[in-house]
């Protein structure tokens, strides 16, 4: 809050009003003030909290950050990367590189290996047969093609920024997808999560009695519940795919929201709009939807925010364990999970997905941050 | 005081019957069983099979079985492992499993807590901002990345804990620093930030100022007045984060090697090994439910305004 006083002088709103002599205008409400006599606007409550939210350079940079990766996860079937699931045998374990073509650091990569042997048994040089081996694979870089797309290319000209994995396929592309899946996990999981809650939220609060308590005993009891373990099980036994791994994580995560929406709708149902539409006979479903879900939209949509980066942590927790996304597929998860392995060799394929994943988690935190400060009600109207 | 506790205690006893029968059930209408391979068994062995694990019976039967021996205490024999019973396993198990989660949530809260109270202190200055930075950073790492880097670092690169496994005794402390710390990360993180914003709350709070009136020292103020208001929201959240802790050790116990109850669950339910699976759900369920029993007893004896009714 201290920060943002120096703004309130230079606030144009502020100036006018106090220019307008008061006296003229009987007719005219009182200016709206705060609590610190601030005059102010009425604005809608998502407008104020943008507001605030523009100041907060955290929240925004992670907003950025985040249109960043929803436009590469969206565009990635047009941008010039290689496939993610082709295999190149040749090319298991290339390390990253910018400049080298995928020949040369494969004739290198044979080319250290023998050398590194050589030494351990102490031959000096290389054998014929050695010799022999490498003009092979120089043979091979020369000659070697494959087809993509309809179009026949070279098949060690093929440059892998962030290298490749166990199979020879290109991590880039892989953390790209495995990036689609993750997000659209997070995405999708949480809006069925939001979507079961809100409705099992809003039917417990504004009916209440009875309903209202078997609906709060059912959730308290699932809140019980050691849910990751029941997700391993319902993941271990009913197989691993997308399908069952959505329901798996958001049945078991609408229970926060269903507390949330219900705590608002009791706040909200006896106020005056509510009456209003009731006595006008709008029915109990339109209420419902139409007055008193959207009064709580701001604490919802803070919610789901601060939801998404759990969803993708769980998934990547699941794949991790073998439980996730199967194979071809990828999620940044089950390349972390693939790279443990390996990782002293291969540094880079654990590196780059959970960097990839831990920028990611890390704008998504901040954004839902600074979207709760903005919503806060405590702050409405402060500038 | 004493009748609200007998009351919230008896309160559990409902809660873990329905956490058993809707895991009972889940497990059993799943297609496939323990006995299903790839070689198929003859029929005549898979029903004397069957028949020793009273599998031909009715569901209800079973259930009904089942839960008769779980009153008493027994969790029954495993399907796939045959030396020993159910209780063995996780009987050898656990007690390493509650080590590491116990010294990852203490190291958790210590660190958490001072990290909070000092961003709290020092609002909006540079110790504030990279505390709280490391905080957002604690959260976002994902435990599986966290673990595996600090192997690579400590283990692989400088030798100076061993990778992985687990050693009892006098030198235990080596294999227990890795995993306890990789766990902990999260929840210290977490701490961290709640007890940050209700210090800050509660150091903007009347009786904190009269206590500032009065010419109270400021460690004083801290310690006495301010702490004990304030960790009210993280004494709340050690429930579930102690719950958390033990799911996110079954990812630490893959990653370093330690032989806990975790590694046995995934196996188990690989293996569709039900009464093994149902164990560890059971003992899983059992701490999770009485930690938080105990949360809300020590909630309720920190702050007079809880009400035992």
């Amino acid at each position: 809050m201290s920060d943002s006083r120096p703004d309130i002088e230079k606030n144009e709103e502020s100036v006018t009003t106090q220019e307008q002599p008061l006296s003229n205008l009987p007719q005219q409400q009182p200016e709206a003030t705060n609590e610190f006599s601030q005059p102010v606007k009425g604005v809608s409550l998502s407008k104020d909290a943008w507001r605030r939210m523009k100041k907060n350079k955290m929240a925004m940079f992670g907003l950025v950050v985040i249109i960043i990766y929803a436009i590469i996860s969206l565009a990635a079937p047009i941008l010039p990367i290689h496939s993610y699931r082709t295999q190149v045998l040749q090319h298991v374990h290339l390390p990253p590189s910018l400049t080298k073509t995928a020949g040369q650091l494969w004739y290198e990569k044979d080319l250290n290996y023998m050398h590194k042997l050589n030494a351990s048994k102490g031959i000096e040089g290389l054998t014929d047969e050695q010799k022999q081996k490498l003009a092979d694979i120089q043979q091979h870089i020369k000659n070697d093609t494959m087809v993509v797309n309809g179009k026949t290319i070279k098949t060690h000209d093929r440059r892998y920024l962030l290298g490749t994995d166990y199979l020879g396929r290109d991590m880039l592309a892989r953390i790209i997808y495995g990036g689609q899946v993750s997000i659209a996990i997070g995405l999708i999981g949480t809006i069925t999560s939001v979507l079961i809650g809100i409705v099992m939220g809003a039917i417990a609060g504004y009916v209440g009695g009875k309903t209202d308590y078997m609906i709060m005993r059912v959730v308290d009891v699932m809140y019980g519940l050691p849910y990751m373990l029941l997700v391993i099980i319902l993941m271990a036994i009913f197989g691993r795919n997308i399908f069952n791994l959505f329901l798996a994580l958001s049945l078991v995560s609408w229970l926060t929201v269903a507390r949330v929406v219900r705590g608002q709708l009791i706040s909200l149902k006896n106020s005056e709009f509510v009456e209003a539409a009731r006595s006008m006979g709008a029915s109990p479903a339109r209420i419902i939807f139409r007055h008193l879900v959207p009064n709580s939209l701001g604490i919802i949509i803070v919610f789901s925010t601060l939801r998404v980066p759990t969803f993708i942590m769980n998934e990547a927790f699941l794949s991790f364990l073998g439980l996730g996304i199967s194979a071809p597929y990828a999620s940044w998860g089950s390349l972390v999970g693939d790279a443990v392995e390996g990782m002293a060799s291969y540094w880079w394929r654990l590196f780059f997905p959970a960097l990839a994943m831990t920028i990611f988690l890390f704008a998504m935190n901040f954004l839902g941050d600074g979207l709760r400060d903005a919503f806060d009600p405590h702050s409405k109207n402060r500038l | 005081m004493t009748r609200y506790i007998i009351r919230r205690f008896l309160g559990l006893i409902p809660t873990l019957f329905i956490i058993i029968t809707i895991s009972f059930f889940i497990i059993r209408v799943a297609p496939g069983g323990p006995f299903s391979q790839e070689k198929e068994l003859p029929q005549q062995v898979l029903e004397n099979i069957q028949k020793k694990f009273h599998m031909d019976e009715p569901l209800l039967v079973q259930y009904g079985r089942y839960m008769f021996d779980v009153i008493r205490g027994d969790l029954g024999p495993s399907f796939r492992y045959q030396d020993h019973d159910v209780n063995f396993y996780i009987f050898s198990s656990l007690p390493n499993s509650l080590f590491l989660g116990f010294v990852a949530l203490i190291i958790a809260i210590i660190l958490g807590i001072s990290v909070g109270m000092l961003s709290a202190v020092k609002q909006n200055q540079m110790a504030d901002y990279v505390s709280m930075s490391i905080a957002v950073i604690g959260i976002s790492i994902p435990l599986f990345v966290v673990g595996p880097v600090l192997m690579y670092f400590f283990a692989l690169k400088w030798h100076i804990l061993p990778t992985s496994g687990w050693i009892t005794g006098r030198n235990g402390w080596k294999t227990l620093l890795m995993p306890a710390v990789t766990l902990s990360l999260p929840y210290f993180a977490y701490i961290a930030r709640l007890s940050r914003a209700s210090i800050i709350e509660v150091l903007r709070s009347d009786y904190i100022r009269t206590a500032r009136a009065k010419g109270l020292r400021d460690n004083v103020i801290m310690y006495k007045h301010v702490l004990k208001g304030a960790l009210l929201p993280v004494v709340s959240y050690l429930g579930p984060a102690f719950a958390q802790i033990i799911t996110g050790s079954v990812v630490v116990e893959q990653i370093f090697r330690v032989p806990g109850l975790g590694r046995f669950f995934v196996q188990s339910a690989f293996n569709r090994d039900y009464t093994l699976i149902m164990g560890t759900v059971i003992v899983y369920s059992v701490i999770l439910v009485v930690m938080n029993f105990l949360v809300d007893i020590i909630y309720s004896l920190l702050d007079p305004r809880v009400s035992y009714k």
